[in-house]
């Protein structure tokens, strides 16, 4: 495998200083270059056998979800004997994909939003104002991540149904920001911390109020931060099935996690396999579509907050 | 900084605030105060116990060791994946060779790692564990015929079968599936950091083993510790449960050899309906979590760089 | 959110908007924190039950005609469908009843609430891996009495009372303490050792009814590079289905008894040792298929449809959930657990048989009777044909198999039935101590013991000492058998 020493191809993306990168490799000592060759080799080996143990399950389960469930026992490891679209029919049909992925976009959506906005809120005035119980409201809400949600269920439960709010899109809503706030605000408190204090002053100096100078200096100058977080949200959201489970029992209005996972627990009942990896694959698609534009999104807000 | 200062905090703190303790301290204080009755969880007659669910779990030979394992857990999974995220980051950002007008880049292929290594990120953690379940199956699952086809049929494990293997198997998993998240987050973060510290660093001729300690870590400190709570909750929390709960033995075997603590306070909730005694455990949970996030941000207080 | 109008509006407004619009966030909560003092203690008191309809021959239970019915079921093995079709001859009786019907896999998750806030459905299915604990539902008298509806006259037969046309066992085993019946087990399975009558035959061998003649198939099976057992072990608690009857062969229906009084000392009786070290020797001699201890029970049971081994210990229901992977020629079976000797107290045929899918009507349902009289429509003749026609398996009610095609696996539980005559045996540990069973004996003592971990004296020991433990445990609710 070709994994050494091949100059990148894009070469030029960040090369405005060529007179001392050229240099660079000259003035490595030997000695130094040698060990750089046995790391590369080592390096390179890691890099290519760590992509083949992730993409090989993957491509594994979109080969299974071909098959029929006496192949992918009798021999897991051929191909399928002709494709048998007939599993990903069922699955969709069964996990009702269609119907429960508009509730999880739109579900995922407002949370997502509600979560960065809140949550960024809190974070800032945390990070960034003395105040009395300051230090005491910053840790109840780190408490928040520590404690098991299975057991907050039944209690949650009550409050919801108090509230009106059991099997509504909104109440999921409020539930899903309240859960991903204590990391939320642990991640953005401590991101906040880490931006210059000068900016904001000078905002304030200029006479701009509180709350404008988060919107209008610091939330911007936060991108990279608020886009990490939010992938973590958003996995967290759209995998998150134990809360819409017991909160959410309507059948119109399930989350398509629900739907997944009830169809992964089947197979220990119906061992409907080719079903489940028919499902599964088909539930993977959107999400990794997602983080391929995402991505690039990552970079671009990534590089826009370091400019600042 | 100080003119209005009160109005704004009270006015940003209460929306979010409001919302958590409803939704998220409120339930959690009763289910505090479920730990001191004999509620079954399946009717509302219980009466208060004291301190008798405590004096249980104290003695309780199980909840030792799933607390055992669960330290295990928070000890060493954070630290793999971490380790391995951050090497894997570093190469696919800064790793590669410098030549032709680049200082820093990536090693070749890094695109195509970038979206490959987040795969397992797409699947939710209960489809990772059916998944793998295949791959420790001891007879024909991709491990052993693996193992077989470079000779060593011998060497034949029934992996999650072997009180000796199991709880390796299953944190290996949770590695697997987590990698990738912090590949993309480390990257991120990495490429923020001004490229001209790693000119300047290998102007003085540092290799890329120094440039990683001396740079790249240390500006990247903030979210290394971010990551390790996050993983450390992983680590106590659903995630860890629902792996163990899916391919363990029993599940929470062989013998016990993979209970840990959410697994048990499952069990004594949904199988045992001691819906009591689960949140006693529970509190333990939370005091464990509490003591580990107490200590990463301790060794993370570091001096801060600002750039 | 609040970004939009903080960016347009002159200094003060956005701060002052998003004041307001916090309070008025807070100003929704806040009330609200004052319903929230209700624990799930008190959750909203049961309303009223339905009015009871008027009594007669075509409605002996009195279900009021007009009232709505919810009906929650286990969505397992079975599916649905067969809950679905009753459904339908409910509606079909009941035109102007609404039933509203819903299935989970998660059935403690789902219902916990409901029955803490005391608003459970009419119907359930307490079935699957959140069952809930029925001994716990009894102890808080959360479950209704179903004696009227085992003293209603049948649905096929008006002078036979539903407790007449039901298999044996299935009454007593809704009993708890006393004589109130509190679960009705709708599906019959039929435990014992699986094999393959073809499998059998290639190796010129009969179903071995001795341990003696056990032992010498395995051996034939060997030296052709088949194991003579598989079994999953993930999930341990498989053993006991085999086991167990055969402790009651050699020891008599005492040895069982004694177990689930958890007595001290029984499992230290001869017939249990005997029985272990039995099983032992399967491991000693390799007989067992190689890395049995790490699969799943999907995993061990194809491995047996392939034919790599012979013997695997199961419930009826492994003929429809090992469908997709059984060869046509298969031709499944079921057979008793061997013996020792002649001096064995039970003859061979000894077998362990009961309910299954045990469905419950709780006591705050709002519509009992409609509860009960969906039972009751489900324990018709032409219902329980359905049921076994579509999930293979034999229902509680006693018959409803003429007339259709009978499976191999289904014909081979007849058989098996047929044979055992009187001597069905019902071991109650898996109903009565759920931990003890499947965690303690299942997983930690016999899976170590099979894997050859433990000896038969040490796994004895172990499991003694667990059975002793649940004795003494304080907030585990106890059992005896009626003497």
């Amino acid at each position: 495998m070709k994994t050494t020493d091949t100059p990148p191809a894009d070469a030029t993306v960040t090369g405005n200083r060529p007179p001392a990168v050229a240099k660079s490799p000259h003035v490595r000592p030997a000695k130094q270059r040698r060990e750089g060759s046995v790391l590369n080799v080592f390096s390179h080996g890691m890099l290519v056998l760590w992509a083949f143990m992730v993409v090989m399950p993957l491509l594994w389960a979109v080969m299974t979800s071909f098959k029929t469930d006496a192949n992918i026992f009798g021999s897991p490891w051929k191909l399928p004997d002709s494709l048998h679209f007939e599993n990903w029919a069922r699955a969709w049909s069964e996990a009702h994909m269609s119907e429960y992925f508009l509730n999880t976009v739109v579900v995922v959506g407002f949370s997502l939003a509600g979560t960065l906005v809140l949550g960024s809120m809190a974070a800032y005035v945390l990070a960034r104002f003395t105040f009395p119980g300051n230090r005491f409201l910053y840790f109840l809400f780190i408490g928040g991540m520590s404690f098991p949600i299975m057991l907050a269920l039944v209690p949650l439960f009550f409050v919801m149904q108090n509230m009106s709010l059991l099997n509504t899109i909104p109440g999921l809503v409020l539930v899903y920001i309240a859960y991903s706030l204590p990391f939320t605000v642990f991640f953005l408190t401590s991101f906040f911390r880490t931006l210059p204090t000068s900016v904001a002053e000078a905002a304030f100096v200029d006479g701009a109020s509180h709350t404008r100078t988060f919107f209008q200096v610091m939330l911007p100058m936060a991108k990279p931060g608020l886009i990490s977080v939010g992938i973590f949200n958003f996995l967290g959201q759209w995998n998150q099935y134990m809360l819409p489970t017991v909160l959410n029992t309507d059948p119109d209005r399930r989350v398509l996690a629900q739907g997944l996972v009830e169809l992964a627990v089947s197979q220990g009942y119906k061992g409907d396999w080719s079903g489940l990896f028919a499902g599964l694959v088909m539930a993977m698609l959107p999400v990794l579509a997602a983080y391929i534009i995402f991505q690039r999104q990552v970079v671009a807000g990534l590089t826009a907050g370091a400019l600042k | 900084m100080q003119h209005g200062k009160y109005r704004f905090v009270v006015g940003f703190l209460a929306a979010p605030l409001t919302l958590y303790a409803v939704f998220v301290i409120w339930p959690f204080i009763q289910a505090v105060y479920y730990s001191f009755t004999d509620w079954t969880g399946l009717s509302p007659d219980f009466k208060m116990v004291g301190f008798a669910n405590y004096q249980r779990m104290f003695e309780d030979e199980i909840f030792w060791k799933s607390l055992q394992h669960s330290v295990l857990f928070v000890v060493l999974l954070p630290l793999v994946t971490l380790s391995l995220a951050l090497f894997f980051a570093f190469m696919i950002n800064v790793g590669g060779r410098a030549r032709k007008g680049a200082a820093v880049t990536g090693v070749r292929g890094s695109g195509f790692y970038k979206v490959a290594y987040f795969f397992p990120q797409v699947l939710s953690i209960a489809i990772v564990a059916v998944l793998f379940q295949f791959a420790y199956n001891p007879r024909d699952g991709a491990l052993n015929s693996a193992l077989s086809a470079i000779g060593l049929d011998g060497f034949q494990p029934s992996w999650l079968g072997d009180p000796d293997y199991a709880l390796w198997a299953i944190m290996a998993v949770l590695v697997w599936s987590t990698v990738g998240f912090f590949v993309v987050l480390f990257s991120a973060g990495m490429a923020s950091i001004p490229k001209d510290f790693y000119e300047a660093a290998l102007l003085d001729g540092a290799g890329r083993i120094t440039t990683f300690f001396r740079i790249t870590l240390p500006l990247l400190w903030d979210t290394v510790q971010s990551g390790w709570i996050y993983m450390g909750i992983l680590a106590l929390g659903a995630e860890a449960f629902a792996v163990v709960h899916i391919m363990s033995v029993g599940p929470g075997g062989p013998d016990y050899s993979t209970s840990i603590l959410p697994l048990y306070i499952y069990q004594s909730a949904f199988r045992d309906a001691n819906a009591a005694y689960a949140t006693t455990i529970g509190v333990a949970l939370l005091v464990i979590t509490l003591c580990f996030a107490a200590v990463v941000m301790r060794l993370g207080r570091r001096e801060r760089l600002e750039y | 959110m609040g970004s939009t109008s903080a960016r347009n509006g002159h200094d003060g407004v956005g701060r002052r908007d998003l004041i307001k619009r916090s309070a008025a966030l807070g100003l929704i909560s806040v009330p609200a924190m004052s319903f929230l003092s209700a624990c799930a203690s008190g959750g909203g008191g049961a309303e009223d039950k339905v009015d009871k309809g008027k009594k007669s021959e075509e409605n002996p239970l009195a279900v009021n005609e007009s009232a709505p019915l919810d009906f929650v079921l286990f969505d397992g093995g079975f599916g649905t469908q067969y809950a679905e079709d009753a459904v339908k001859t409910y509606e079909k009786k009941f035109p102007e009843a609404e039933v509203k019907f819903s299935s989970t896999q998660k059935i403690q998750s789902v219902l916990q609430p409901r029955f803490n806030s005391g608003n459970p459905p009419d119907l359930i299915d307490n079935s699957g891996a959140e069952q809930m604990d029925m001994g716990v539902l009894v102890g808080k008298k959360q479950l209704t009495d179903l004696t009227p509806l085992l003293d209603a006259p049948s649905v096929d037969d008006p002078e036979k009372k539903v407790r007449d046309t039901l298999r044996p066992g299935i009454v007593e085993m809704g009993q708890f303490d006393g004589d109130p019946v509190w679960i009705m087990y709708y599906a019959y399975t039929v435990y014992g050792i699986w094999y393959s009558q073809t499998a059998l035959e290639k190796l010129d061998s009969e179903y071995p009814k001795t341990w003696d003649d056990m032992l010498a198939v395995c051996a034939k099976a060997k030296k052709k590079g088949i194991a003579g057992w598989t079994y999953p072990g993930k999930y341990p608690y498989y053993m006991p289905f085999s086991m167990y009857p055969m402790m009651a062969k050699i020891g008599g229906r005492e040895v069982l008894d004694a177990i689930d009084n958890l007595e001290p000392n029984a499992w230290k009786h001869p017939a249990v040792k005997a029985v272990f070290e039995a099983y032992y020797e399967l491991f000693k001699k390799g007989y067992i298929l190689k890395g049995t201890t790490g699969m799943t029970h999907i995993q061990a049971q194809t491995a047996w449809n392939k034919g790599d081994a012979l013997f695997i210990p199961n419930g009826s229901w492994v003929e429809n959930e090992s469908s997709k992977t059984t060869p046509e020629d298969f031709r499944m079976s079921v057979g008793a657990p061997q013996g020792m000797d002649s001096a064995d107290k039970m003859p061979f045929g000894t077998i362990w048989a009961s309910g299954s899918e045990p469905f419950i009507v709780p006591a705050k349902a709002k519509n009992p009777a409609g509860g009960m009289e969906q039972l009751r429509l489900m324990l018709s003749e032409s219902a329980s044909r359905n049921t076994t026609e579509l999930v293979k398996s034999l229902t509680a009610f006693d018959g409803g198999t003429d007339g259709i095609e009978l499976t191999s696996g289904l014909k081979g539980c007849e058989a098996a039935l047929k044979l055992a005559g009187e001597n069905v045996v019902n071991p109650r540990m898996q109903d009565w101590y759920v931990k003890l069973q499947k965690e303690q004996i299942g997983v930690a003592g016999l899976g170590e013991l099979m894997a050859g971990r433990l000896t038969p004296a040490e796994a004895i020991k172990k499991i003694q000492g667990f059975a002793d433990k649940t004795a003494k445990d304080s907030s585990v609710k106890h059992y005896k058998h009626k003497k």
